[in-house]
Parts: structure tokens; sequence; C-alpha cells
């Protein structure tokens, strides 16, 4: 009886055995320690394709001795156990835009086995360009922006470190001059003041203009604008105890931007904080404390000053603290950290193809009470709010007694990323970019190279 | 009752028998399936090692270039990105893994040179101070005392050159191969450098240049003829580039006046940053008897551009004499330009040449770095397509586990 038993229990046993020889199916010794041919074949492909040869060959015809070679190339460049097909696919969209691969040719050595492992890549045909035309600012509006880069040679920096205004000017030229029908750099101070008098002899168009000024923290002052100058009244001002400031100056920029509806962009740190004109301010105290001279410092009565101007207030705005009398009403900024890029700014970088960090820190952030005090309405921001304080936006000047003019203003510390400013300024203005169609017949081909190892189990 | 005491030890032993037979199945099932666990962990570690060595060009990325320590092992070129190596990081791997194979220079001082040397006359010493080595790397790779890895990074294609016998004038055969087969029609871009004596006995040998572009035939080889060099006795290198479809190879021969002595002059790299190199006399590295050669040498240094042509760039000291027991003669390359060093030298009257590459891949050099794979019982094997100076290359990484 218990040999019964036994045998019942030898069954089970054998029978659980056999299921778990079923079911226990381990890997073949090639999947699991084999070479992993996706990438060798990932790698083929791109060491091929150095100088865009393989690009070349691709878009031959199948005839084209360049065929022969490329299956030379392909069978000395892998080991001999390895076996490979290379096929290149048309790409064409139809017209209901659905995208279509046909096969152009094919190239192989032997005929794969159990496992095989592909990559591609692929190839844009050297016969033709694609061009990216973007729409110019204004064009649609017929206002047809100009963009006024100050590019003053007899002005210095602040909060640029690393950087001159000049050579971000230039970084600056090259980023935004496609989207503008005239770009023009102001190599000085007197040009710039040219410009603040509405000179004809300006080449482009100074109403609706945008003036971006590169020189962080410090705006170019011309010399009629300083003191003794001819525009002194609308540059300097002498207060009680002879403590003179070049706030109007900032002012006057404020008054000029509404005036003829400018964007005025500054590019980091807090706007208008220091004026700099190297050839006027050459005394020994013209400096900004840090060791930058010809320069002075207006401090945060600048923006304040700024602002009114745009706003049309007056310039009148004092208050005696100790014996000084102070403009405006101290430092509006704030220092709140790490800010991240809105879902729009994202969005935008894609389109526009300029790719800043979307984390920044803030130090110079502008608070949301400015928006009700000087009639300003916050366009297209960059970063989220934070605190009810903003890092980067341009504020548009759409209300008070009079309307017009805008302040594109980045309050990120430095080192400044010029890519912010510009990014800013493209959200603001949106203009479209047209680009030639990649999925145009005969322009792109898929190449995929698919990989196979003879041997083994 | 006896019948049924039977009948229990006739269960219990068949009962015993069964469960010993199922539990060695098992235990073989059991077994295989750790053995194939551990061996894909190590496979895995192959695929992460190739990525982080071909993929990522280290910490600082420009460490090639430099004389900074390393943070982060890769072997990426920072400026082209993609599967392709730095030449210069390449350069301060310490290959050897002996002792016995470092040079000293000066003997005594305790300065070690690592030799990344290829035939022919050409190789890379470099100070062994500024090297990587194989522990620092498995260091910086987090496998350090659990997995061994060994990289081979040899030229895909083998440019083969030899001297064809004859008569008359020189002619040389160049032969290409991938693995296992002749390639024809592949386009050579060639550089013959033939050295000429000085005028005096005590002037430096200069060089004249040739050059032309060939293909080879049916069979993957070209035969290239010098008529106007009719002594086949004449000192020369041959320098040669190889270009079929994307694959690029290049090959390398010398032939010297001077039989049966070693070297005359030793290039010892002292310094990555400023490309400062130190054309040492043999006898100081090694000393091999009297006589002691007096020895005037002529550098040149070529840059190599795109299309694999050669520019000949200015350098200090390009002339001079080296001799025993005196300091070196010091010259300066183009640090971030990839090219050789072409060394022509005169000693005892015979001719010679000996060339460094300034980046491994302008003169096909091949480097293997890592320990030794030998006596253990699994070893996983990755590969992968890369370009060195755009020469066409292939990065092996064999990888193994320490803790058997």
């Amino acid at each position: 009886m218990r040999t019964v038993e036994v045998l019942f229990v030898i069954i089970i046993l054998l029978g659980a055995l056999i299921m778990a020889i079923q079911f226990a199916v381990l890997p073949s010794p090639r999947q699991a320690f084999g070479t992993n041919l996706r990438e060798l074949s990932q790698s083929t492909l791109e060491t091929l394709d150095g100088k865009g040869i393989l690009t070349e060959t691709v878009f031959k015809d199948s005839n084209d001795t360049d065929w022969g070679d490329l299956q030379k190339a392909l069978s000395a460049s892998l080991p001999p156990n390895v076996v490979y097909n290379l096929s290149v696919y048309d790409i064409s969209t139809s017209s209901g835009g659905v995208i279509d691969y046909h096969l152009a040719n094919s190239i192989s050595d032997a005929g794969f086995g159990v496992d095989s492992e592909a990559a591609s890549l692929l190839a844009t045909s050297p016969n033709v360009t694609f061009t990216i035309t973007p729409e110019k600012v204004g064009e649609k509006t017929g206002e047809n922006n100009t963009l006024y880069i100050l590019n003053c040679n007899d002005a210095n920096g602040w909060w640029i470190t690393g950087y001159t205004g000049q050579s971000l000017a230039t970084d600056i030229y090259d980023l935004l001059s496609p989207y503008f029908t005239t770009t023009v750099l102001l190599n000085t101070t007197d040009q710039l003041g040219l410009l603040l008098e509405n000179s004809t002899s300006l080449e482009g168009t100074i109403q609706n203009a945008v003036v971006m000024n590169p020189f962080g923290e410090t705006v170019p002052i011309p010399d009629d604008y300083c003191e003794g100058g001819s525009h002194e009244d609308e540059g300097y001002y002498v207060i009680a105890y002879e403590n003179d400031t070049y706030s109007k100056y900032c002012y006057t920029l404020g008054v000029k931007t509404q005036q003829y509806n400018w964007t005025w962009v500054s590019i980091v740190g807090y706007p208008l904080y220091y004026v700099s004109n190297t050839e006027t301010f050459t005394g020994p105290d013209d400096h900004n404390g840090y060791g930058i001279h010809g320069m002075i410092k207006v401090g945060p009565a600048g923006l304040n000053a700024f602002l009114r101007g745009l706003d049309n207030k007056s310039y009148d705005v004092w208050r005696l603290e100790g014996s000084d009398w102070i403009y405006g009403d101290g430092s509006i900024t704030s220092e709140i950290g790490v800010v991240q890029f809105t879902p729009q700014a994202l969005d935008k970088c894609n389109y526009y193809g300029i790719y800043p960090s979307p984390y920044q820190t803030a130090s110079r952030a502008l608070p949301q009470s400015i928006e009700v005090d000087y009639h300003l309405e916050r366009w297209a921001p960059i970063f989220e709010l934070k605190s009810g304080y903003s890092a980067a936006a341009t504020y548009r000047h759409a209300g008070g007694a009079t309307e017009g003019g805008a302040l594109t203003a980045i309050g990120l510390t430095r080192i400044p990323d010029i890519r912010v400013a510009v990014l800013a300024l493209l959200m603001y203005y949106n203009p479209t970019v047209y680009r030639s169609e990649f999925g145009a017949s005969c322009t792109s081909r898929l190449v995929t190279l698919q990989l196979g190892q003879q041997g083994g189990t | 009752m006896a019948g049924a005491t039977i009948d229990h030890m006739v269960a219990v032993t068949i009962l015993i028998a069964a469960l010993l037979l199922t539990m060695g199945v098992y235990n073989q099932m059991f077994a295989s399936a750790v053995g194939y666990e551990g061996n894909r962990k190590i496979a895995m570690k192959a695929v992460d090692i190739i990525n982080t060595a071909c993929l990522s060009p280290g910490n600082p990325e420009d460490w090639g270039e430099t004389n900074a320590s390393l943070l982060g092992f890769g072997l990426q070129d920072p400026q082209a990105g993609g599967y392709a190596l730095s030449p210069y990081s390449l350069m301060r791997l310490r290959t050897s893994s002996d002792d016995s194979q470092l040079v000293e220079y000066p003997p005594g001082s305790g300065l070690f040179y690592n030799n990344i040397s290829a035939d022919y006359g050409c190789g890379i010493f470099s100070p062994v101070g500024d090297c990587l080595n194989y522990t620092a790397a498995a260091k910086m790779l987090g496998i350090n005392g659990t997995y061994g890895f060994r990289l081979d990074i040899v030229p895909t294609l083998d440019v083969n050159v030899s001297q064809v016998p004859n008569e008359d004038y020189l002619i040389l055969k160049v032969e290409v191969r991938g693995p296992g087969i002749a390639l024809a029609d592949v386009t050579l871009n060639y550089y013959m450098f033939q050295i000429v004596p000085g005028e005096g006995e005590d002037d430096p040998p200069s060089i004249t240049t040739q050059s032309e572009i060939v293909q080879t035939g049916p069979y993957g080889s070209a035969l290239i003829e010098f008529p106007t060099i009719t002594d086949l006795n004449t000192a020369y290198s041959f320098l040669v580039y190889a270009r079929l479809s994307g694959l690029k190879g290049v090959g390398y021969y010398s032939h010297d006046t001077i039989e049966d002595d070693p070297s005359y002059i030793v290039p010892l790299i002292q310094d990555f940053k400023n490309g400062t190199i130190a054309i040492a006399h043999t006898w100081d590295v090694h000393y091999f008897g009297t006589p002691v050669p007096n020895v005037y040498y002529n550098a040149t240094f070529f840059v190599l551009s795109q299309g694999f042509q050669l520019h000949q760039v200015q350098i200090p000291n390009a002339t001079g004499q080296v001799n025993y027991g005196q300091p070196p003669q010091t010259t300066r390359v183009p640090a971030y330009e990839a090219g050789v060093l072409f060394i022509a030298y005169k000693g005892r009257g015979q001719l010679r040449s000996i060339v460094l590459p300034w980046g491994v891949g302008t003169l096909g050099v091949s480097i293997s770095f890592g320990g030794d794979p030998t006596g253990y019982s699994f070893v996983a094997t990755e590969l992968r397509q890369v370009s060195i100076n755009d020469i066409s290359y292939q990065v092996k990484v064999s990888t193994w586990s320490l803790s058997g």
C-alpha cells in the first residue's frame, strides 16, 4: 500500500519536474551574452557616414559603383560571423499627410538566422537645401519693426561677466537679425543720441523699433545727455545738497520708449542701474565700485524713473533720507532663486530652436505690483511666477494717459545667457517660422542596417 | 506485520531515490540559471563599459589635451561627438602592464615613459605620471575589485606596405584588407619621405616629399613605382591613407640604411598641453656600449588636415645634434593639431627615421589597455565601430568577473 502511495508521489514529482523543465527555458547564449548588434549597427552607420559619405551613396542610382564600394566597406568593417542587410527607404508624404516608405535599394551578404537587430539613420539629400525662413517682425502689421542693438564702443557693461557689451551685441545680431527687416548696430553713444533724437540720418525706422541693450545693468549714455551737454536737461538733474542723478536720463529713455512705441530690452540683472560713457566719465570716482570705470551708479532709481517716463508720469518723486534726496521708492526687485520655464516657453524653445536651460536663478525679479502702478500688461512670461515676482517677461504699457512702449526685463543673475533675452523677444513678437518640407519626395531617405550573428545556438 | 514493514521500507527507499533524483535535476537547473544570470551581468557590464568609453569624453572632457588629473573615465572626442574617440586621450593611457616595459629617462631619475608603439620605427612615449593606469580607470568605472576589463582599439582596415624586389628602382606594394577579404578599388593617398644626407659630415639630413593618389586593383593591392629612386638602400618613410566609401585606414613603412642597431633617437612627450617633445639620445635611455654615435637630426611636423592632406608647420629646434650624456633637444608641436612628427637623423654616416604620431589615429596605432582575461571561465565581449582622427577603428571590450 505504501509502495503505491510512493508511486503516486513519484508521479507528482516527475510531473512537477517536467512542467518546470517546460517553463524554465533559459535564453540562448547568443541572446544572453552575444554582442549587442543594435549598438554595433548604429556605430557602423555613424562611422560610415563620417563626412556624409554614406548619405551621398544612398541617394545615388542603384547601379552606381559607390554601392559596390559601400558593400565592400560593410563587409570589411563587420566581423566575419556577422551578416548584414542594408536597406534604404525613400520617404514621401502624400497629400493627406501620410508618410510612406518605399524600398529604394537593398544590399546584403547572407540570409539571417533566428535573431537579428537593426539600427537606422535618417539621411537627407546632399542636393537639397533645407531652409528655414522666418517671418519678419512687423511684416503682418506693416510696421516692419527695426532692431537697434547698442554696440557702443565708448561704454562699459556690468553684470555681464565674461563678456563685453560689444561681443554680446554680435551674438544678438546673429540670433535676431533674420527676424527683422532691418537691424542696425549703434556703434557709439553718439549714434544712440541720434536714435533718441529721432534723427533721419539713422538707418531703419525709429517708430515701433526694438532697442536691445546688451550692456547688462549698465546703459550707454550719449555725451550730450551728461552734465554740461546740449541735452543736459534730459539726462542730468541736480538737487539740493549737490546730489546729482542720471535717473533723469533713464526717465527720458522711458519717455522715448512710450513716445516712439519702442520695446526696450534689458538682457540681464537690474535694468538701468548704471550709466556709462568711457569718454565722458573719466574721473577717478566714475566707477561702479567693482573696478569698472567709465560709469556712474544710478541705482534702483533708474528703473523707477524709466517706468514713470513710460507711464507718462512726471519726474518728481523725491524724498529726503537723512541728508540725501532719494529719487523713487528704492529697490523694487527681489531675489527669488531658481525659476523654471513656462510650458509656452518650452514650446517656443522647440519652435525657434533656441535651448537655454529651463532652470535659471533670478536675483532681480520684478513684482506684479508694477503692472498696476505703471499701467503695464505682462506678456510672454518666460518663467513661472514665484511669490508674486516675475523673472523675465515683456511689460507692455497699455493704459494710463497714453499707451505704447514696452520693457522686456530679464531679471536673472549673471553670467548672462543671451538666448533667454532672445527667446523673450521672439515670444513677445511671435514671428512665424516657415520650414521647407522634410517629407518632400526624394529629399529624405531612411537607412536601416540589420545585423545577424551566424553560428552559436 | 513483517509484510507491512517490508512494504514501508521499500516505499521509503523508492521515495528517497525519487527525491534525490528530482533534487539533482532541480539543482542542475538552478545552477544553470544562476550561471546564466552571472554571465548575463558580465555581458551587461561589458555594454556599460564600452558605452562609457566610447560615448563619454570623461571629466574634464578635454583631459587628453591637458595634463589635468582625470575625474571620470571616457574616451569620446568632445569636439566630434558620437562614435569618435579622442586621439589625445588615448595617448594618455598607460598601456604597459609591466614596469619592465617602461622607459626611464634620464636613467636613475625615476621619470618613466609608457610606450604605445607601432611597427617600423614609430612610437608614442608618454610620461607615466600623466598617464591613466588600469586600476584608476577601473575605480572611475566603479568596477575595481569586482570586474576586470580590457580595451582593444585596432584599425578596421589592415593596410600593409612592403618593398618589392627590383633591381632598377624602388617599388612598394600596398595591400588593403578587411577581416578576411582583400579590398579592391580603394583610394590610396600616399606620401613618400625620402631622407637625403646633408652636404657635410655634421649636417643633418633633409627630406624630400612625394605624394600621389592611386587605387588598389582587383586583388586589393597596388604597386607604386618610384623611378627616381634608383638607390635601393636609400632611407625613406612611406605613409599611405586608404579610403573606401566611409572606411578609412592608414599604413606606414620605413626603410633605413642602418642595420642591426637600435634606433639612435627616442622622442619623449614632455607636456601634453604645450605639445613639448624631448628628442633624446637612445644611449641615454639604454646604454648599448661603444662606439656611441653622434646623431644629427631634422624634425618636421605635418598636420593632418581634411581629405588626408599633410601640411608642414614650423617647429622650434627643427634641426640639431643629440649627444650621449647631454641634455635632450626640445621641440614643440601644435598641441591641438593631430599630425605626425617625422624625425630623420644621421649617425655613423648612416640614415634613419623615427615617427611620433601626435594623435594615435594619424598613424593607425593600435592600443590595448586593461587587464589580462586569461584564465577566467567567462569573458563577455562587445564591439563598436569608431573613428579616430577620421580613421576607422574597432573597439573591443572584454569583461570578466573577478569574484569567480
